[in-house]
């Protein structure tokens, strides 16, 4: 057989193929359920509060905080600056243009965390990136962020540190006096907490 | 899964080490398929060979087709592939520059450094001839950059500018290489030439 009728007798049927089959099967990124598993597992879609904290203080512009709850709980409380997409509504067009995004740190919150992760579960799956969980949810916020607790004097100086932090943070973000907490060595510099969010690098080059 | 670079499946110094293998591998074809013979390569302008139109263009065919299956498979993220972005003025101006060097000289950059591999003193002008060029650019880059940057397109695909799927486009771009192969063995034939 000629080399161009084998030729064309291989890819014809592959490109009939791949035409017939529809567009958003070709172009998709969805993960398998062993995938998603893994990536829920190792806890990569939390985002601590004190970075979050950090990012309100410091009026970082790529911070979105997206509140899961219903319209009554967002309008009784909601985080500075938050959008309120309900978890029942996630899927409706109008938020699709803030949830499939690559300019953003989204970060999904609740009172706990089990919603946030529901909304994090589903964008996932729909090959959405940038979306993030608040750690521990509004609960923790308030517990630990807006009213921290004093460590005990014993407590390494990492935990003054941080104490120190939240106490400006929360004063910064509303409530609380900025009283410095006595710790062991008296210059203690606000730790910056470690950022967690990790963003897919995009390739470049070419031929 | 992939691609495996930017979902930091294997590091970028792997990547580069295949990178290197994959290098040798295309240079090694691209002689022992008669590439680095610059009249075989010209031979597209005149119809007597059709051999570049036919391996370039079997080449993209067969990328295309494993990328999409891939993206089916759910094996690669095509979001995440690299595209050249497209600045429409100077891709038309460089592709008229490109075509004219590529029908004069009888080489394009990748084959050109292929003959200089065994040592083709045509090939090596070829590669003075593209330094020269290249340091021609640099030096008057600031003439040049407005041409340079005009028209930005961003990284538009074909078949999105035409509203097709990518599976039909792709359909169609194999029927039209089938249509060109054709077309180029004809040629072949109706303008032979023997020595070379």
């Amino acid at each position: 057989m000629k080399p161009l009728k084998l030729l064309a007798l291989i890819i014809i049927p592959l490109g009939i193929i791949i035409a017939a089959i529809p567009a958003d099967r070709v172009n998709h990124s969805r993960l398998s359920p062993d995938e998603l598993l893994q990536e829920a597992g190792t806890g990569t879609q939390f985002i601590s509060p004190d970075v979050v904290a950090d990012m309100l203080v410091q009026k970082d512009p790529s911070l979105r905080l997206i509140d899961v709850r219903t319209p009554e709980e967002f309008d009784a409380y909601s985080m500075p600056g938050a959008v309120n997409i309900p978890l029942s509504n996630l899927l409706a067009d109008e938020y699709t243009d803030i949830l499939n995004q690559d300019a953003y740190v989204n970060v999904f919150y609740s009172n706990g965390s089990v919603y946030a992760n529901q909304a994090w579960m589903i964008t996932r799956q729909l090959g959405y990136v940038n979306n993030f969980v608040l750690e521990g949810g509004l609960n923790y916020w308030f517990g630990n962020i807006l009213s921290p607790e004093a460590p005990s004097q014993t407590s390494p100086n990492e935990e003054f540190a941080k104490y120190d932090f939240r106490k400006s943070a929360a004063a910064a973000l509303g409530g609380g006096s900025v009283v410095p907490a006595e710790s062991v060595t008296p210059a203690v510099k606000a730790v910056k907490p470690p950022v967690t969010a990790r963003a897919k690098k995009k390739p470049s080059g070419g031929c | 899964m992939g691609p495996l670079a930017p979902n930091e499946i294997i590091s970028e110094n792997t990547n580069y080490l295949i990178a290197f293998f994959i290098g040798i591998g295309f240079g090694w074809v691209l002689e022992s398929s008669g590439f680095s013979s610059s009249r075989k390569l010209a031979g597209i302008f005149y119809g007597y060979d059709a051999v570049v139109l036919k391996v370039f263009f079997t080449a993209a065919v067969t990328a295309m087709l494993g990328l999409l299956f891939m993206s089916l498979f759910g094996w690669i993220d095509l979001d995440l592939v690299y595209v050249n972005p497209t600045y429409l003025t100077s891709a038309i101006v460089g592709g008229i520059i490109m075509g004219a060097g590529f029908i004069m000289g009888g080489f394009c950059p990748g084959t050109s450094f292929c003959g200089a591999a065994i040592g083709k003193i045509d090939a090596m002008v070829f590669i003075a001839g593209l330094f020269i060029g290249v340091y021609g650019f640099a030096f008057t880059y600031g003439w040049l950059e407005k041409l340079y940057l005009a028209r930005y397109m961003g990284e538009p695909k074909i078949s999105e500018k035409l509203g097709l799927s990518d599976g039909l486009f792709g359909l169609l771009l194999i029927l039209a290489a089938i249509g060109m192969f054709i077309v180029a063995e004809w040629a072949e034939k109706k303008f032979p030439r023997e020595e070379y």
